[in-house]
């Protein structure tokens, strides 16, 4: 089906969303709480869009919106510009030492004010990592209690049984969020400490044990086959990803 | 009124609401049921628990049919005499009568009182008239008679024309046409469906839907039916709030009740409809009264909404056609099929048809649940119905639709209360909590007490509520202790609007409402608390003084007396004097002193 | 705790467990049971309940820490709920909570060191016509005064407290 985005015409399978629609386009959205492998999660608002369907106009978050109607988009107006600012500045005091939040702090202009910051908060509770952990991790992670308190963690703020230190979660934070120490020998996170593997061709500590294991379980190998690392097995570890996500 | 008596039989109904039951009044019913087994009374009785009559105040409430006569504030020290007199020689006990505090006459019946006259109860019809666990009770008041008609004499579609004719509108909050609700989910192709009872009220101040699981469980199991058969739908459930321990009590009872009498489960009444309904106790989260939240609740899942682009209706519970409604929309639709559309639409105004169920509470002297037709002003119940406010103070502000609404100042109270008249005065119906204000309540105090709440119970999944919340919290605790500054006006409204805008659902697209209402007609308080850093009202801790003017003050050491924290001292017949550090603004030192001595800056 | 006791709980979790299948939705159900059952819900209770209906044990616990009808920590033997509904709140909740702070040393979320108190505050008991309410254990005692409540902590005080009305 046929709908306009910013008066560009483009065609639409039913069902999509009107983000990924928006992203055939070359159009850029601004998104906190998106990631390719993961679709919208309609936390951050960001993406919000104006969309006209008969007579009727309003604001949708475009990750979520699913079009089944000949609808016209429009992705930026005054009113949307707004409210990312606003969602700007009131999420800049979670993560102010973040180049990130810096850099959106700063292409939006926000305003100073006079509420509190947090110089060590880091985390803008996109949920990105708690994603990843679902998707490629073992759900270790989870958002946890609600409202101004809501915040991610591993159950009881212990060391996770599951964990497997793959750190996906760190891959995917905007902010750096997550705390991350690592040796050669050892990666510790989420309060766990994991011994790491060296990768029998060149040496690098490359995985956890636990993550290898994973893998190998996920995949229904039975040995785990020859500790490489990534760029030592890029092509092999591709074709192993790709077949479980 | 009751038809279930025996000519000879007299009827005592106890009410056994939660209300009546803090007070005590399961002791009188027990009293009452254990002296008539072993007295030798001679008039034949028959003695029953009911649910709530929404007149809390005056409760332990106890009615005697067929004499009309209702006692107040009974204890269960009264009951001989209750027997000895009424019982046994028709005497009315005086001092139990209720006693108007203004004219000071006493009322044999509640149905002479004002508070109970003005009154037109549809969804409250049967509750403090019938046991809600005796399922012959709610027979004999034309129970589940709409459930046969409807099975016997109608097709689902005239059932829904019927809804829609009725123009009823969803009681919860959202006012939704519930006739258009459930067209859209029979019209829908995907089985199986499923029926919601939605009766996670969490508004506070409001406990109507308590009331009704308690008091009248089968009106909404029967309007549940009726839906069921209407839209094609095989299972039912009531989520009901964790707190109500009596509502799911009376609820379970009613449902079993209900199979064994052959209205739920297979086959029922000899038709092809085959339904039951299941009970889910929340876990204590005010988000789950918004509906995706809800389905997520039952599915075994933390409370979060969806974006409702896709109503529930068409993928809800498991992704299936799901028709949710409101405990006081179920109480409603035996009746609607009972009396037919047109009667109902008779009642109310153009836009919202029919009588809206307002917990009336705070300072009003008849704090209670009171059932008007839409269009009533807020005058009439106010001081009409409600007697108007306590203590001789002034009338301030009305607070209507919980944390999702706004306050309504006096010169309004000629509102005609429907849906739109609400949201046009920047307020909303909500599920019906009317909560009333004097002098001495605080507006900006009111609007950070709505943003501590809603920080609370706000899923925090989308950055506008959560972190819009806990900045125009910040931004309120600061006014309230006098470290405001009148840009931060500004900036609560930006916040306000953004949120307005953009939040996920409805509670963060309302949670500024108390703010931004509070700001716009109350604004010289807030600007009070900013430049002068002072509260007119004497609530914020941080910015009133509560003292004892010399000139009244007799000496006569009362406050001292009642004071529970000991800051008062002074010697007898000399000006008393209160310790600041101490205090801890009670008031009650102002409510006892005879002499209106102690003041507040 | 003593291996007896651990027992003792193994078999009461199992009990619980049973009533109900093992499936996602039932899990707010069993948790309710089991915080009704043990005054709060241990963790081992809810890394039973997540193996029972096989769930990631993080998400059980955000569901455990979602809901506020869980508490992770013990609650007294007597649990006060104040509420703080708007009703309960402009009559004086916050002198109530204040009252019980001067007396038992306990603020919102606390319990005493000897766990026969603890105090929560809740959103609205539904009993708006008598307020200011709390619950003790199931109890409501409507319309508190500052010098009331005082009377009420003196009466549950080393009293022997049998559950049920």
């Amino acid at each position: 089906m046929r709908i306009s985005i910013d008066h560009q015409a483009i065609d639409v399978n039913p069902g999509e969303t009107i983000l990924e629609a928006v992203r055939k386009t070359g159009i850029d959205i601004p998104t906190l709480c998106y990631h390719e492998a993961f679709g919208g999660q309609g936390m951050c608002r960001m993406c919000m869009v104006e969309v006209k369907n008969g007579n009727t106009t309003r604001l949708v978050a475009s990750c979520t919106y699913p079009i089944y109607e000949e609808i016209e988009v429009k992705t930026s107006t005054p009113a949307i510009e707004k409210i990312r600012r606003s969602i700007v500045t009131l999420l800049y005091r979670t993560a102010p030492k973040s180049e990130f939040m810096e850099n959106l702090y700063r292409e939006y202009n926000c305003k100073e004010n006079r509420l509190s910051i947090d110089l060590n908060e880091r985390c803008i509770l996109c949920r990105l990592c708690v994603r990843a952990c679902e998707e490629i991790g073992s759900s270790a992670i989870s958002a946890i209690f609600r409202g101004t308190e809501k915040r991610i963690s591993t159950p009881f703020d212990e060391a996770s049984a599951v964990c497997i230190g793959c750190a996906a979660c760190v891959e995917v934070c905007p902010t750096g969020a997550i705390g991350l120490s690592e040796t050669d020998e050892e990666r510790t996170i989420w309060n766990k400490t994991f011994a790491l593997v060296h990768c029998e061709r060149c040496g690098k500590p490359f995985a956890t044990r636990e993550q290898l294991d994973y893998i190998a379980t996920r995949v229904g190998m039975k040995d785990n086959a020859a500790n490489f690392c990534e760029d030592c097995r890029k092509k092999n570890l591709a074709t192993q990803i790709s077949q479980f996500i | 009124m009751q038809q279930a008596i025996n000519n000879d039989k007299r009827m005592i109904l106890v009410c056994c609401g939660t209300g009546c039951l803090a007070n005590g009044s399961m002791e009188v019913y027990q009293a009452l049921q254990q002296q008539l087994s072993t007295n030798e009374v001679q008039v034949k009785t028959y003695t029953k628990a009911t649910g709530c009559n929404g007149w809390c105040e005056q409760g332990p409430l106890v009615k005697i049919m067929p004499d009309d006569i209702t006692y107040c504030l009974v204890n269960a020290k009264d009951v001989p005499e209750i027997i000895a007199k009424t019982l046994q020689t028709g005497e009315i006990i005086n001092r139990l009568l209720y006693r108007d505090p203004k004219s000071k006459k006493r009322f044999k019946s509640h149905h002479e009182i004002d508070f109970y006259k003005k009154q037109h109860k549809v969804a409250l019809r049967n509750i403090g008239e019938i046991d809600p666990a005796s399922i012959e009770d709610y027979i004999s008041t034309d129970g589940y008679k709409a459930l046969k008609k409807v099975l016997q004499e109608m097709t689902s579609a005239q059932v829904i024309d019927e809804v829609m004719k009725s123009g009823l509108r969803g009681r919860g909050g959202g006012g939704f046409p519930t006739g258009l609700k459930w067209k859209a989910g029979a019209t829908t192709k995907a089985s199986p469906r499923y029926v919601i009872c939605n009766g996670d009220e969490g508004d506070p101040g409001a406990f109507m839907d308590r009331s009704i699981m308690e008091g009248d469980p089968h009106t909404v199991i029967e309007g549940m039916i009726i839906c069921a058969y209407a839209i094609g739908a095989c299972a039912g459930y009531i989520y009901v709030r964790n707190e109500y321990s009596l509502a799911v009590k009376n609820l379970n009872i009613a449902i079993n009740n209900a199979r064994s009498q052959g209205y739920l489960g297979k086959d029922i009444l000899g038709s092809q409809l085959a339904f039951d309904i299941e009970i889910v106790r929340g876990g204590g989260a005010f988000v789950c009264g918004e509906e995706t939240a809800l389905i997520a609740s039952i599915e075994g899942n933390v409370g979060e909404p969806r974006d409702k682009y896709i109503f529930p209706t068409e993928k809800g519970l498991w992704g299936q056609p799901t028709i949710i409604n409101n405990v006081e929309t179920w109480a409603n639709i035996p009746v609607i099929i009972n009396k037919g559309a047109a009667e109902f639409a008779s009642i109310g105004t153009e836009g919202s048809k029919g009588t809206k169920v307002f917990s009336l509470v705070g300072k009003v002297i008849n704090t209670g649940l009171v059932e008007v037709p839409m269009g009533t002003t807020l005058r009439e119940i106010i001081f009409d119905i409600g007697g108007g406010i306590p203590g001789g103070r002034n009338f301030k502000a009305v607070q209507t639709g919980g944390p999702s609404g706004g306050c309504i100042p006096e010169h309004m109270l000629d509102l005609q209360v429907d849906f739109d008249t609400l949201i046009k005065a920047g307020s909303m119906m909500g599920s019906g909590g009317l909560i009333v204000m004097d002098d001495r309540t605080c507006m900006v105090e009111i609007a950070r007490y709505y943003a501590n709440f809603l920080a609370g119970e706000s899923c925090g999944k989308c950055t506008p509520c959560r972190e819009g919340i806990k900045a125009m919290l910040e931004i309120l605790n600061n006014i309230c202790q006098g470290e405001g500054r009148e840009e931060d006006l500004e900036f609560l409204q930006e916040i306000g609007e953004t949120m307005q805008t953009a939040s996920l659902c409805a509670l963060g697209r309302t949670a500024p409402n108390p703010v931004l209402s509070t700001l716009h007609h109350f604004r010289e308080e807030y600007l009070e608390h900013i430049n002068n850093a002072r509260c007119p009202a004497g609530v914020c801790r941080d910015l009133t003084e509560f003292y004892i003017d010399g000139e009244p003050c007799t000496g006569c050491g009362l406050c001292v007396k009642n004071c529970p924290v000991d800051a008062i001292s002074g010697e007898k017949k000399k000006v008393h004097v209160i310790d600041q550090d101490k205090c801890i603004q009670c008031g009650e030192c102002i409510n006892h002193c005879k002499f209106d001595a102690v003041k507040i800056r | 705790m003593s291996a007896d006791a651990r027992q003792i709980e193994a078999k009461n979790y199992t009990a619980i467990l049973n009533n109900y299948p093992a499936e996602k939705r039932y899990i707010l159900a069993i948790m309710q049971d089991m915080q009704g059952e043990f005054r709060y819900l241990p963790q081992e209770s809810l890394e039973l309940i997540a193996s029972y209906v096989n769930v990631p044990l993080s998400r059980v616990y955000s569901m455990a820490t979602f809901y506020k009808a869980f508490s992770l920590v013990p609650k007294g033997r007597i649990n006060f709920k104040v509420c703080d509904g708007t009703a309960c709140h402009i009559k004086g909740s916050n002198i109530i909570i204040d009252m019980i702070y001067q007396h038992l040393g306990i603020k919102p979320g606390e319990t005493t060191a000897d766990g026969e108190f603890s105090i929560e505050t809740v959103n609205c008991l539904g009993a708006c016509a008598l307020a200011p309410a709390l619950v003790a254990n199931e109890r409501v005692h409507p319309k508190l005064t500052s010098s009331g409540i005082i009377k009420i902590i003196k009466s549950y005080e080393g009293q022997i407290y049998a559950t049920g009305n």
